[in-house]
């Protein structure tokens, strides 16, 4: 008879495993008296400080009667100017004031920035991956080429890229090929990242092509098809599907690996990590979020691609 | 388009001689002709350039010597397009070869869409055409996997008519098939065959050979030792080997 395993238990037994990992991270910084402050976190996700309002010209403020506006009456007898909604109002009624002072605050909220540095990074990967596709399907089929200069380029390519170190690319990329063509930092990163997806795309959509039967080349092209037409039609869209799940995983390298523009100070999430760190003495905190929100973009895009896999599973 | 030809002789194939890249001398001047209307069976043991014969009629493999001319247009002239002559030349393989991604109807259609530029309205009405004529009219919704072999290949078959071909080329069109499956693909070939399609088909079914072909060559090694009419083929063996290989199968 078949064995069912007792579900209840071995649940029951994960939640206890889980548990015990969280106790022993809270002994083990306590073994180290480090006190966890996660309010500090707060404010470098979302900034609700109070914006300022500054005078604009030097002038006389007006309160109005109720104290909710002020009117500020320029000396040489322009049009007065006059601004309310202040959660705090610092003149008092018939004060001079001078231009660049400040006549009140309101409130107000913006992004901290962690998520800042989050926008960042989405942005980053999102042109990396769309970068690395074009250029990944094309060193792919021109590894599949009979074309030798074609073949023998990209082979090169995918090996200079696999073999050396992304790190080192990046810096390559800024430093080099950044001075030479005069990139900003975003550009260099984002084409050092390409540049590096792009190679392992290559192989992913090679080793997909090449999974296909020859049969179904043979079809295509026995129906009066030309190469593209066949590889438009008929190769391709089965070796995507078959590609998706490889895809996906290098996608999600591709976030990670975007963590590492940081060291040509592009603003992502790990540099943020980095300098919010430096602003609130709570590195803990800091990175424990920092992993969070990688993982909140790798597990929406896994999410995706597994929403996408479930919709073309049709024809199966 | 290709112009329209009026001769008798669909394909004359001359001379052909096929080294694969390994040294292996698949044919060895193969000389053949085969005319308008015509139902041609190659027969042979495995190994003996048969399928490689039929490949080289579509250029799926290219000769290293001799000519080949369809439908009146020479295979290797400079100026003759493969793509174009394709179109004149249906094929139905030994794997079905359907398009996985894609249903019965789609299958169909896609060629003649995409090469033809045919109408949209013009293809859909002779895809379904056909796939009636095949029998499968309740299935163009279905994609190949939830077919059954014999399924499969009268979609294939019908995918390839679609093109609206002067010849067809059968490459072990039933070799994949369960036994009881054989029979309403042959069916559907021999309908063909009496509405006066030229055919090349490369099979083991004798039965069929006897009772369609109006000529059956057998190939060994490469050569084409035998091209007869079937009663003789069959009942007079010109050639020792025709004879001893006829003596295995029957």
């Amino acid at each position: 008879m078949e064995k069912t395993p007792n579900k209840l238990f071995w649940h029951g037994a994960l939640l206890a495993v889980l548990l015990s990992i969280a106790y022993s991270i809270v002994l083990a910084s306590q073994s180290i008296e480090y006190t966890w402050r996660w309010e500090r976190i707060v404010p470098y996700l979302i900034n609700t400080e109070p914006k300022a309002e500054y005078a604009p010209f030097d002038g006389v403020a007006t309160l109005s009667a109720d104290s909710s506006t002020v009117i500020v009456e320029p000396e040489n007898g322009d049009m007065p100017q006059s601004y309310d909604s202040f959660t705090e109002i610092m003149v008092g009624d018939g004060d001079l004031v001078f231009e660049g002072d400040v006549i009140g605050s309101k409130s107000d909220w913006r992004l901290g920035p962690i998520l800042n540095g989050l926008i960042v990074t989405l942005q980053i990967s999102l042109v990396s991956l769309v970068f690395a596709v074009l250029i990944g399907l094309f060193v792919g089929l021109a590894r599949i080429s009979s074309n030798p200069l074609l073949k023998h380029l990209s082979l090169l390519y995918v090996e200079v890229i696999r073999g050396t170190p992304l790190l080192v690319q990046i810096f390559i990329f800024y430093f080099f090929i950044g001075t030479v063509l005069d990139l900003d930092r975003f550009t260099a990163g984002a084409a050092a990242l390409s540049v590096f997806a792009a190679a392992y795309v290559a192989e992913i959509i090679r080793s997909g092509i090449q999974s296909i039967p020859a049969g179904q080349m043979e079809a295509a092209r026995s129906l009066g098809m030309n190469y593209v037409q066949a590889m438009v039609y008929i190769i391709l869209p089965q070796a995507f599907k078959r590609t998706l799940p490889p895809m996906a995983g290098q996608f999600i390298n591709l976030i990670k690996d975007s963590s590492l523009v940081s060291v040509i100070s592009i603003t992502d999430l790990t540099k943020a990590g980095r300098e919010v760190v430096s602003g609130t003495f709570a590195p803990f905190e800091v990175w424990f979020t920092v992993a969070l929100l990688y993982l909140v973009l790798t597990g929406a895009l896994s999410w995706l691609v597994k929403l996408l896999e479930r919709r073309m599973a049709s024809s199966d | 388009m290709i112009k329209e030809y009026q001769g008798n002789d669909m394909i004359v194939a001359e001379n052909v001689d096929k080294y694969y890249p390994n040294g292996c001398h698949a044919l060895k001047t193969v000389s053949a002709t085969i005319h308008r209307a015509e139902v041609v069976v190659v027969v042979g043991p495995s190994g003996s350039g048969k399928s490689t014969f039929l490949r080289t009629l579509n250029q799926l493999e290219t000769v290293s010597s001799g000519n080949i001319t369809i439908d009146g247009t020479p295979m290797y002239a400079k100026e003759t397009d493969i793509n174009q002559l394709r179109e004149e030349v249906g094929m139905v393989f030994q794997g079905f070869n359907l398009f996985p991604h894609m249903s019965v109807l789609e299958n169909v259609m896609l060629a003649p869409l995409k090469v033809s530029k045919r109408t949209k309205r013009e293809v859909e009405d002779h895809a379904r055409a056909l796939l009636k004529k095949v029998g499968l009219e309740s299935r163009i919704e279905n994609f190949p996997s939830q077919l059954s072999g014999g399924q499969m290949q009268r979609v294939a078959i019908a995918r390839a008519l679609a093109m609206k071909p002067n010849i067809m080329l059968f490459d072990e069109p039933t070799s994949a098939l369960d036994p009881e499956m054989v029979g309403e693909v042959l069916d559907v070939m021999k309908s063909l065959a009496n509405d006066g399609m030229t055919m090349v088909v490369v099979t083991h079914e004798m039965g069929f050979a006897r009772e369609v072909a109006d000529r059956v060559l057998f190939m060994e090694e490469g050569e084409l030792l035998v091209n007869e009419k079937p009663d003789v083929f069959f009942d007079n063996p010109p050639h020792p080997r025709l004879e001893k290989f006829l003596s295995q199968v029957l």
